[in-house]
């Protein structure tokens, strides 16, 4: 074996298998250097897919590599993909496939608009009918099918929030014959089942009733909004939701859909038109308040002296250029001290949730020296800050998890937006 | 009173141009040409088609030269060569040849619009079997077979399965002693690899380049074009030689933005020669005394703000002969060395030396 014809492309300084120590030179692995043949086949299947034409145009500037939050913390990035695939890669079988969070940096500063949005999950959408797909995301997705949200739990469960919660919420589902709403609040997955989630739903409650404002929930009968189930892929599954919220929406009578959920304002924005035919009134639930930060400014009587940054998530920011709202939020705080951090806005980095990414740990962990969440509580820590605010419910159990994996535990608070103002507009310490 | 002729030597794109603009503007023209036909290289050498617009050089070349035919003020001679020259503008006699004999002609001005040649791959230091390989070609071969809509493995006839180009073979290459980009190729190097597709559109076509330099609009008309909508594969990274392993060739070089070396079979493979000065125009800086500049092109004396004026007053040069350029240069070109002609002879008519 010469060196010059393989190169040496793994070496872990530790590894013990089955009780047998194989460090070093032991598990040292080789694969060949030299190009024999430029097989496009995988190329030429992945650009006649809809949607993936724009693979086809990169002429390897490599400004997405500057950009990709992937290749800051392992060796993937779009550039590399279209090369791989001149160069033999099976993408539909390969973990790059997967390594996408489709957070749309790479699109924002590509002078050739390869368009990583589309492609990725066109090619997803090749695995998943090959059956090719990571078992983390197989699992997800039928969870998905089966009950409606990716953690496999009850839809009579999407509101068990809600128990022994004093707050006043209209359940639609619920009422006879019920009153037109204001608001049609779509609670989200994360709000509705995991812990963290919770604290901000009901957090939610809070800030709006307190501001008066007139909402309602679809309880039992809201399901998973579908976007990261068709951005791994799973276009059939989407549209079976899309058309399951749209026919909820349209039950009940309403002057808004407001979102807690970046990536469901997505969805229900851009794609579920396609599917269910109409257009909705859509705001994130940052864009509601914001019309009413006047008001929400006159309650918020109990300040807030801490220094807090701002993680903008990619499907609010970059992919429908909301940047102001969830700031407008903050900077009406009382005593907050905010603070940017180095990437920030469009050039924010992503959590990696999106894309599927939120079901992919173990595979990011075999292609990436960290994680991306991790690499993002980093730099809150660097700027100073004490409070990591957020406006997605990906983003909470990401970052607190980040927190502790990175030693910052106690350094570094994650708090959704809503939290905080609910803190602001809260009498005592206990509610906090 | 009449104004004595200019003489502009050599009949291609930037000495038609000339030759019109001498004419419209009330002046008397002489065009000298070698060949016995006027269109110059896009002509002589058979190109299928022109860059970047693809239009055919007869159609287009054609065009020029319905221009400057039966016009009183232009003389045109076929077949003819400039070997002398004597005294200095505006009062020159330069002797013509042709088979009829010799002639000295009184002429006020003179432009030189001879041209380039294509470079020989037999000379380079790359291994590139031009003269071992029966399917290693040029892109001036590629020319001809795609006008004659034959183009195929040279060895078997057959359509290819795989073609690729090579950039920069003869330009920028400090051994060879060209330390120039020749401009067009990598143009034209897109141009062909369009028509390949289009006459062969089952085979993968490969460029194999250092920088793609397709100036100007030549970006998105022809590079863009052969790489989104005809599916060429552009690769970083200049073959170092070409090899045969039975009946096949193999291109061997590094594939740089993969960092791997690489070694990979093609039927056939395109050599993209650039530009050097053509024997005419070597001999017309003999003749009319041009020093050249260092790489061997007639110098101009005002660097980008003057693109056509000699050393020697009243000789004006045009076109490739200056240096590595596209039509749109030589025409360009061609014009400006027009107005600096004629004001030459006004000046001198108006103050008489």
């Amino acid at each position: 074996m010469s060196e010059h014809k393989y190169e040496k492309f793994v070496q872990k300084d530790n590894v013990v298998v089955d009780g047998v120590d194989l460090s070093g030179e032991w598990n040292k692995m080789y694969e060949p250097r030299e190009i024999l043949t430029y097989d496009i086949d995988g190329l030429e299947k992945l650009r006649e897919l809809p949607g993936a034409k724009s693979i086809n145009a990169c002429y390897q500037c490599a400004q997405c590599i500057g950009v990709c939050p992937v290749d800051n913390v392992g060796s993937y990035g779009p550039r590399k993909i279209f090369r791989k695939l001149q160069t033999g890669m099976d993408f539909f079988d390969h973990d790059d496939l997967w390594l996408c969070t489709t957070c749309s940096n790479c699109l924002r500063v590509c002078p050739k608009e390869v368009d990583m949005i589309q492609i990725i999950p066109a090619a997803r959408e090749q695995a998943v009918l090959n059956g090719n797909v990571p078992g983390e995301i197989q699992d997800m997705l039928q969870n998905v099918a089966e009950y409606g949200n990716p953690m496999g739990e009850s839809a009579r469960k999407r509101v068990g929030w809600l128990r022994k919660f004093e707050e006043p919420v209209r359940d639609l589902s619920k009422e006879t014959d019920p009153e037109p709403v204001d608001v049609l609040w779509y609670v989200s997955d994360y709000f509705s089942y995991h812990n963290r989630g919770n604290d901000a739903a009901k957090a939610t409650v809070r800030v709006f009733n307190r501001l008066g404002i007139d909402f309602g929930i679809l309880g039992k009968e809201e399901k998973c909004d579908g976007d990261s189930q068709r951005l791994v892929g799973e276009s059939g599954l989407f549209e079976e939701l899309a058309e399951h919220n749209g026919i909820q929406f349209d039950k009940y009578e309403h002057n808004k859909l407001v979102v807690s959920d970046p990536h469901a304002y997505n969805a229900f924005k851009n794609f579920y038109p396609a599917v269910t035919g109409k257009e909705y009134n859509l705001q994130h639930y940052t864009q509601l308040l914001e019309e009413r930060v006047d008001d929400l400014a006159k309650l918020m009587k109990r300040p807030f002296p801490k220094k807090v940054t701002f993680h903008d998530p990619c499907y609010l920011g970059r992919h429908n250029g909301e940047y102001n709202a969830p700031r407008t939020l903050l900077n009406a705080v009382p005593e907050i001290e905010y603070m940017e951090m180095y990437r920030n806005k469009e050039q924010a980095y992503c959590c990696g949730g999106g894309g599927g990414g939120m079901w992919l740990d173990g595979l990011m962990a075999d292609n990436s020296a960290e994680r991306l969440s991790e690499n993002r509580v980093k730099e809150a820590v660097e700027v100073g800050a004490e409070i990591l605010a957020v406006c997605c419910p990906y983003e909470v159990s990401r970052f607190e998890d980040a927190v502790k994996s990175t030693n910052n535990d106690g350094k570094l608070l994650v708090m959704d937006i809503i939290e905080i103002l609910d803190y602001c507009m809260s009498e005592g310490e206990d509610t906090a | 009173m009449s104004s004595k002729p200019i003489l502009v030597i050599g009949g291609g794109p930037a000495g038609l141009e000339a030759v019109r603009g001498i004419a419209d503007l009330g002046y008397q023209a002489i065009l000298i040409e070698k060949a016995d036909f006027l269109g110059g290289m896009p002509i002589s050498a058979d190109y299928a088609a022109l860059t970047p617009d693809m239009r055919s050089p007869e159609e287009a070349m054609g065009e020029m030269i319905v221009a400057i035919t039966d016009n009183p003020s232009i003389d045109i001679r076929l077949s003819t060569t400039v070997v002398g020259s004597k005294g200095d503008a505006p009062n020159m006699e330069v002797t013509v040849k042709n088979a009829g004999g010799e002639e000295i002609l009184e002429v006020g001005s003179v432009i030189v619009a001879t041209g380039f040649k294509h470079f020989d791959p037999g000379k380079e230091t790359q291994m590139y079997g031009y003269y071992e390989f029966e399917d290693v070609i040029t892109l001036v071969d590629a020319e001809k077979m795609l006008k004659a809509d034959e183009f195929a493995r040279p060895s078997t006839g057959e359509a290819p399965k795989t073609v690729c180009f090579i950039q920069c073979v003869g330009s920028r290459d400090r051994q060879i002693g060209n330390q120039w980009c020749s401009k067009v190729c990598c143009g034209i190097a897109c141009k062909q690899a369009i028509e390949v597709k289009e006459a062969a559109p089952d085979a993968r076509v490969f460029v194999f380049y250092i920088d793609m330099r397709t100036y100007g609009f030549w970006e998105d008309e022809i590079y863009w074009k052969a790489q989104e909508d005809y599916n060429v594969n552009f690769i970083r990274g200049i073959v170092t030689e070409v090899t045969k392993r039975g009946d096949t060739l193999v291109v061997k070089g590094e594939d740089t933005t993969m960092g791997r070396p690489m070694e990979v079979a093609m039927d056939v493979v395109i050599l993209s020669v650039g530009m050097e000065p053509s024997d005419g125009t070597v001999e017309m800086a003999d003749t009319f005394e041009l020093p050249l500049e260092p790489h061997g092109y007639i110098e101009t004396t005002g660097g980008a703000l003057n693109t056509v004026e000699t050393t020697v007053p009243g000789v004006f040069v045009v076109g490739a002969a200056a240096g590595p350029a596209d039509l749109e240069d030589s025409v360009s070109m061609g014009g400006s060395a027009v107005m600096k002609a004629c004001s030459f002879i006004r000046k001198s008519e108006l103050q008489p030396a």
